[in-house]
């Protein structure tokens, strides 16, 4: 249930930071932020908690943080922090600033259907791996018998050609898989000299 | 202690064979190869490797700023999930 002015579903809100235990006697708390850069926390503005109340959150120090509630009211002692431990501060997704063109939230991507095109289902879009070589999507297999077998995509205009968020799929087209193994028997290593 | 430079870079010679006829048969192709060891060279800028991380193929898409590094550092044995809820990527 939630009451406020908090979007109305929370599971499809982001989590933006959970909050730690108190610091020190003046109402400061430990705030783990969930975002690429914990500045933006606080640059979100208003926060809501499961609950739907609304928070404030003010950086003190490095991890360190302010909260203040819906009233602009800080906390101001250790015993009111400390009834706040993991306290979870959510944003709707729709406040969160538009992407660069062809560019995508992790969040938005993760659960929506693969299909081909000819519209066969491949499976659900689980984890966006992002190592620096590339982007890639994994795609846990939607057939029972292929459980454990999920397919790893690159993120690219040719193995992803479609986003469609409206319909809650991305059209797919695995690329082709080529095995290689050794031959150390021959060939062997090279040493290429520059 | 580096490697002598006078040994060039170390490659498993195999893998230039196959990135011949990847690069030669135009195909959408993820090359997958078990060789975390080999350093990328200036051949395979362009193409894609699957390379094993002990569990998966993760695609690694070779650019001309990985040329030195070894296939390895791209594909991570141990996965940190991350905290960042708001994370986005590009689309390559």
């Amino acid at each position: 249930m939630t009451t406020g002015n908090a979007s109305s579903d929370v599971s499809k809100d982001i989590l933006v930071a959970t909050v730690g235990r108190p610091h020190g006697v003046k109402g400061l708390v430990h705030l783990f932020a969930a975002t690429d850069d914990p500045a933006s926390v606080e640059e979100i503005g208003a926060l809501h908690d499961e609950r739907g109340v609304v928070w404030r959150v003010e950086w003190q120090g490095h991890g360190i943080a302010r909260l203040f509630d819906a009233t602009g009211r800080a906390i101001a002692d250790r015993d009111e922090a400390s009834r706040l431990v993991n306290l979870r501060l959510y944003v709707a997704r729709d406040r969160l600033p538009d992407t660069d063109e062809d560019e995508f939230y992790h969040a938005d991507l993760i659960g929506l259907r693969a299909e081909t095109r000819e519209g066969k289902v491949l499976g659900t879009v689980a984890v966006v791996h992002d190592y620096g070589a590339g982007v890639s999507l994994e795609i846990a297999a939607a057939a029972p018998e292929r459980k454990g077998q999920d397919l790893i995509v690159p993120f690219t205009r040719i193995c992803v050609p479609e986003i469609l968020f409206d319909q809650g799929r991305i059209v797919v087209e695995p690329p082709h898989e080529v095995e290689v193994e050794g031959d150390l028997s021959g060939r062997g290593d090279v040493a290429v000299r520059s | 202690m580096a490697r002598s430079v006078w040994k060039g870079p170390f490659v498993d010679g195999y893998l230039f064979g196959k990135a011949e006829a990847s690069r030669a048969s135009g195909r959408n192709e993820v090359i997958k190869i078990w060789s975390r060891r080999s350093t990328i060279l200036p051949q395979f800028v362009g193409l894609t490797f699957g390379v094993y991380n002990g569990h998966k193929f993760l695609p690694v898409q070779v650019t001309e700023n990985m040329v030195g590094h070894k296939f390895g550092e791209f594909s991570p044995t141990r996965t940190f999930p991350g905290h960042a809820s708001d994370k986005k990527s590009k689309r390559g």
